[in-house]
């Protein structure tokens, strides 16, 4: 137990430093770049007619930084700033919190990137096996090929198409918006119900989409396992199949484990093409808005969040590894 | 009558093995590996087989489990277990359930034989489960009982995953395994190829005592004279495929009849004496152009060939009561 405290304590510094890496890594980047957006707002708001300090006020409320200072000192500003997670404000969406704006994306992303991920992870993981166990068969092939092809179509044109099938020729599903507008947002039926009907698309869109990578990789994974003496045992020692394909399953999907916690980490930079397409006011739009809007504040906001994320699911996998796999305990 | 029926049974071999063919595909095509086999396996006796790697040892075992593994199939041939039948023709279900309760198994990787995400424990309770085991407890106690006489501390073993024990331990295990349903047949495939001299004695030691204490029927395949000199009670040579000779260990040891059997036991190096006392075989094992030939499989090695065995194969016939050998040089002295 100890020792384990040890190695998390040690996991959480590293991520920590990373964490400081990256942010003062997202920091120059905003400083570097060419026009300084920093000093390009401090001139204009001198151009409106702002006195000097008042412009700087402004900038220094918008960015959290303070032009005319050395860089260490903006830089020392900045990382203060952020341990009081303060991730200064928005310039698009003038005056709000960019913490603010990211929370209220943040919960659109889950709902459809994470059940997307873990529904296509399911199926794709389970046709995976049968894919590989029944490999020289019709049916595995279909199954393998329906993934390489699944796989190969842009999510985008995926998107688009199936769109145009269920929303425009047979109308089932609604299109666009999270939600009906009409409705009261709040814990109640017809919101709740109507909440379900939209993401339907989406979400199905997204599994469709990354179903096949899962299938792929498990199928391989699962192939190689096939061929490990310990099968050949299960086998010569008269365990019943049930009991391993059990085996063969637990040892396969090992590898998948780590590939789907980092994308539960990377979820949080979103789904571009999905949430655009489908309107869906989540991160990956969020990010997208600022990008086209020079939003630097909320860039550096969102890359940050991303950072967090995919290094604390990392630190995360690490520790569930080692209840999943025994030989990684010690 | 009951007299009668006993002595049969006794005498009754533990595995018929008959018309055996077994060929691997590969690229340049079909490659026999075992080649129209007979075999009896006596029961109660410990029988060698012996042979070069390749030369089909392993996959005649296997064959006799039904568990040939791909790109290898079973052609021919029929495996007539006591008490079991046609290991190639009984239904699915009953082979499964023949194979760890009959026939046990402790194959050439026995150190990779286990599960690496489960604990052996667990793992011998899979098994009991897979073999409709009722009392579980009490196979958990005949794994502790064997792992004792293994020689190990049964209750770490239990409880520990593979990656945990040493390769001499795996392979007790292993054996373990294959002695725990109390399967009356023993294969043990290269049991201890992989083990160092100590070890290896060791556990064959274990081996030959639990042999004597359960009345068991144990084959073991090696390509280690030393070691059928010291455990076989009978000896199967094979070769390309076929086997070349049998016979009683000690005999067909002392007084090898089939020129590959002199070669082999030619090739033994000894603890004394000059090295150079040991003869290695000339040329090189049976390839799949070996096999396309009509002769003997051996004659482009053997030093005494004639004319006749480039055209004609030989069939494995009796020299005495208890002993046969293919070879044209023996059988054809009259």
């Amino acid at each position: 137990m100890k020792i384990v405290m040890i190695r998390f304590v040690k996991r959480l510094i590293a991520g920590l430093i990373m964490i400081l890496v990256v942010a003062s890594f997202t920091f120059l980047l905003v400083r570097l770049m060419p026009g300084d957006p920093v000093q390009a707002k401090y001139d204009q708001l001198l151009l409106n007619g702002l006195t000097p300090i008042q412009a700087m006020d402004e900038v220094r409320v918008m960015y959290g930084f303070i032009p005319h200072q050395p860089l260490w000192i903006q830089y020392v500003h900045y990382l203060s700033q952020i341990l009081h997670l303060n991730l200064g404000q928005s310039i698009s969406y003038e005056g709000t919190p960019v913490m603010r704006i990211i929370l209220g994306a943040a919960p659109w992303t889950i709902i459809l990137v994470l059940t997307g991920t873990i529904a296509s992870f399911i199926v794709g993981v389970l046709a995976g096996v049968i894919a590989a166990i029944k490999r020289n068969s019709l049916a595995g092939s279909a199954i393998t090929i329906s993934g390489s092809v699944l796989h190969g179509i842009p999510l985008f044109v995926m998107a688009l198409f199936l769109a145009y099938v269920l929303t425009t020729i047979y109308a089932i599903l609604p299109f666009g918006a999270p939600y009906n507008a009409a409705l009261t947002p709040g814990f109640n039926g017809p919101f709740l119900s109507s909440l379900a009907r939209h993401a339907l698309l989406p979400v199905f869109t997204y599994a469709l989409s990354s179903y096949g990578g899962w299938l792929l990789t498990m199928k391989s994974s699962v192939i190689s396992v096939l061929g490990d003496d310990f099968i050949l045992a299960s086998e010569v020692r008269g365990l019943k199949t049930s009991t391993r394909i059990g085996y063969i399953a637990h040892n396969a999907i090992l590898p998948l484990f780590t590939i789907l916690a980092l994308s539960i980490g990377f979820m949080f930079g979103g789904s571009l093409f999905i949430e655009d397409i489908f309107d869906y006011p989540g991160l990956g739009n969020l990010l997208v808005n600022a990008i086209n809007s020079r939003d630097y504040p909320l860039m550096s906001g969102a890359f940050l969040l991303i950072t967090v994320a995919v290094i604390a699911s990392n630190i995360i996998t690490d520790f569930l590894y080692s209840v999943v796999d025994p030989r990684i305990r010690r | 009558m009951s007299a009668e029926l006993k002595h049969k049974q006794a005498t009754a071999p533990a595995v018929q093995v008959r018309g055996l063919n077994v060929v691997y595909a590969t690229n340049q095509g079909d490659l026999p590996a075992v080649r129209q086999v007979d075999l009896d396996i006596e029961a109660r006796k410990i029988t060698g087989i012996i042979g070069e790697s390749g030369s089909g040892k392993s996959t005649l075992v296997m064959a006799m489990m039904n568990a040939v593994g791909k790109p290898g199939q079973i052609v021919s041939g029929s495996v007539e277990v006591l008490g079991v039948g046609d290991m190639l023709s009984i239904d699915r279900e009953r082979q499964r359930k023949a194979r760890g309760k009959e026939l046990g198994l402790v194959f050439q990787a026995a150190q990779n034989s286990l599960n690496p995400l489960r604990r052996i424990g667990h793992q011998v309770l899979d098994l009991g489960r897979s073999h409709d085991v009722k009392d579980l407890r009490d196979l958990l106690r005949k794994a502790k009982d064997l792992l004792t006489r293994l020689g190990m501390d049964a209750d770490r073993v239990l409880a520990s995953y593979q990656h945990e024990l040493s390769g001499g331990m795996r392979q007790r295990v292993g054996i373990m395994f294959a002695l725990i349903l109390d399967a009356k047949i023993v294969i043990l495939d290269e049991a201890t190829t992989a083990l160092d001299m100590l070890s290896q004695a060791s556990v064959l030691e274990i081996v030959r005592e639990l042999h004597k204490e359960r009345g068991l029927t144990t084959i073991l395949v090696t390509h280690d004279m030393g070691v059928v000199a010291d455990m076989a009670d009978r000896v199967v040579v094979m070769y390309g495929g076929e086997i070349v000779e049998e016979g009683p260990s000690e005999f067909v040891l002392s007084h090898p009849a089939h020129p590959y059997t002199q070669g082999l036991v030619r090739a033994i190096p000894r603890i004394s004496g000059d090295i150079d006392r040991a003869v290695p075989l000339q040329g090189a094992p049976a390839d799949l152009k070996t096999y396309l030939e009509p002769g003997c499989p051996f004659y482009q090695r053997c030093p005494v060939a004639m004319p006749k065995c480039q055209e004609s194969r030989p069939t494995s016939l009796a020299v005495s009561q208890d002993r046969k050998v293919a070879c044209f040089k023996v059988t054809d002295h009259d």
